[in-house]
């Protein structure tokens, strides 16, 4: 069954908010963005709404913090990272403060609405930042226990939230461990490593590529920092072509993190990075064809794999 | 919580003394400081440290502690020799200022010097933290109140007035803000740079209930902060007119000393004339 992963988080944060009620969570006017009614009708008293204003929803965030209270902010990524980029940087990372950033619809999530509403640059910002750590869910499973890690974690936490319905693509017995790639399929041919939903693409693609007698390992990153960077580069060594694929610029991001780890440790690899190219900005489509034009679909990440393999 | 020291208004005056001469000392070592900046606002921190904010020095982290944001970290000089004053830093840590992988940086770290509640630096920070920090005591049922200074020309910072009206609409009569108005910003007058005033009149119209005082004033600094009781359902804000550089004469109300140190024959005028 497929489940929006944003109700995950909010089915998630209500439970935990039932043990502990120093949880409250703060919101800039985005309590649909977030889908935090049922959270709210239950506990009315531990949501702030702050209106639109993102510097001062983070900033008191901070605060509540300092008074002893364990705040998670909730709204669109674009304008976490973005309007309230120096709120995170000083408020959150460099004051250690005991907050957790939702920052929800990332990448295209926001399609027709343009480039004002798009965030490729969360993880590349987020990344630049010292003190935080970044994580991506990708299914229900991951999101419940990401949100859990998040609560008890404690210092600052960002989680990237898409707007996305999806099944599970974990065994029933999958804990999520933060820090470590995890690996998908085995393969022989070619490595694809993403990160968050755009995994579900890179899945159906790993599929037919299998069909076709292609061998593809698939790693996901649901945590790109903190990193386990060894055991990572130790499933590169498995194939000698990497593709990498993220809803987000490739400066900065998941390929950036790739290509340094790549360089650093010394691999011989042909690599190629999918995603948003370097200086531009994504066009105001619906996200479908924003995907598809920059072959961040199931469809384009085949035709760029098997370029690979067999270039 | 008590204040340790409930000292009163000429032994305040007599405190402010010893942490101005402090700061020509640790800023003329340091070769590097906000001195304009620190001198300014001796006299608030003052009133706080001894008379006003109640806090235990043997245990700086008591959750029900009153609590302290310097917005313009920048003022963090003057800060560090207050605590020093107070008992909280040892005074010969002042030395360290600025100095590698010293206690004391150029602006406040709150995992690096006891007592500094929240890293500031950059400007427009203290007022959302803080508004946040009186809205947590509230959810708790704590009784801290939150005391923010800010610089004015800090003021132009727009972060201040979405926390302002944050302030007024959660109705935060636990939180006060206190205005460090010297008119002088790095570059020139305010009123020059970017007109503030009415200031009182602004504030009201956000929803604050204002005062007006002598910010050099540990008597006026006490009883205005005095009046900034809970139950009304206002945030407090208190409007200190202050003198940059206050005390120092050839330093008063030049915008250039506002990271200038005193050299020479400047430390040792500027020292007598705070004696």
């Amino acid at each position: 069954m497929k489940t929006e992963i944003r109700d995950v988080f909010i089915q998630t944060l209500s439970a935990l908010r039932e043990s502990n009620e120093l949880l409250t969570v703060l919101v800039s006017d985005s309590s649909s963005t977030c889908r935090i009614k049922p959270f709210m009708e239950k506990y009315p008293d531990s949501v702030v709404n702050v209106g639109i204003a993102e510097q001062n929803l983070v900033g008191m965030a901070a605060g509540m913090s300092l008074g002893g209270m364990i705040p998670f902010t909730a709204n669109a990524a674009p304008f976490l990272m973005g309007r309230s980029n120096e709120q995170v940087k000083t408020d959150i990372c460099y004051s250690n403060t005991n907050v957790k950033l939702v920052g929800l619809n990332p990448g295209f999530a926001y399609g027709s609405l343009g480039p004002t509403h798009h965030c490729l640059d969360d993880l590349s910002t987020a990344l630049s930042f010292g003190n935080i750590e970044v994580l991506v869910p990708s299914d229900p499973e991951e999101t419940a226990q990401m949100t859990e890690y998040a609560f008890r974690k404690e210092g600052p936490v960002y989680i990237r939230l898409d707007s996305f319905k999806a099944e599970s693509i974990h065994p029933d017995d999958y804990i999520f461990q933060v820090g470590e790639p995890v690996q998908l399929t085995e393969g022989t041919d070619l490595t694809i490593v993403t990160t968050g939903t755009i995994v579900h693409e890179a899945l159906e693609a790993e599929k037919e590529l299998k069909a076709k007698g292609f061998s593809v390992q698939l790693i996901t990153l649901p945590s790109l920092r903190p990193l386990n960077r060894k055991a990572l580069t130790s499933l590169l060594q498995n194939t000698g072509k990497l593709l990498s694929v993220e809803e987000h610029s490739v400066h900065g991001g998941l390929g950036a993190l790739l290509a340094d780890l790549i360089l650093e440790s010394g691999l011989n690899m042909r690599f190629r990075k999918l995603g948003v190219p370097e200086g531009e900005f994504a066009p105001a489509s619906p996200r479908e064809d924003i995907k598809a034009g920059y072959k961040l679909n199931a469809p384009g990440i085949i035709e760029e794999s098997i370029r690979l393999i067999k270039g | 919580m008590r204040n340790p020291f409930s000292l009163n208004p000429s032994e305040i005056s007599g405190k402010a003394k010893n942490i101005r001469q402090s700061i020509i000392y640790m800023n003329s070592t340091a070769g590097a400081g906000h001195t304009g900046a620190d001198l300014s606002e001796t006299d608030i921190l003052a009133s706080l440290y001894f008379n006003i904010l109640g806090y235990d020095p043997d245990n700086l982290k008591d959750p029900e502690r009153d609590r302290f944001i310097l917005s313009k970290g920048h003022g963090v000089g003057g800060y560090y020799c207050t605590l020093a004053e107070a008992g909280i830093l040892d005074k010969s840590q002042l030395d360290s200022y600025l100095k590698k992988d010293s206690l004391l940086p150029g602006h406040p770290v709150r995992q690096k010097t006891p007592g500094i509640e929240f890293n500031t630096g950059a400007l427009g920070h203290g007022l959302p933290a803080a508004a946040g920090l009186a809205l947590a005591a509230k959810k708790q049922n704590k009784t801290y109140k939150t005391i923010v200074l800010l610089g004015d020309g800090e003021l132009e910072e727009g972060s201040n007035w979405e926390a302002s009206m944050a302030a007024a609409h959660f109705q935060l009569d636990n939180l006060i803000v206190i205005v460090d108005r010297n008119g002088l910003q790095l570059a020139d007058r305010t009123e020059i740079i970017m007109a503030l005033e009415p200031l009182d009149r602004k504030f009201e119209s956000f929803g604050y209930s204002v005062q007006k005082i002598d910010g050099n004033n540990p008597e006026e600094i006490i009883d205005a902060v005095e009046l900034c009781t809970p139950g009304g359902g206002k945030p407090h804000l208190i409007l200190a007119s202050t003198t940059k550089g206050k005390g120092v004469s050839f330093i008063e109300d030049q915008p250039a000393w506002h990271h200038k140190i005193p050299v020479g024959d400047e430390i040792k005028k500027a020292i007598e004339e705070l004696e």
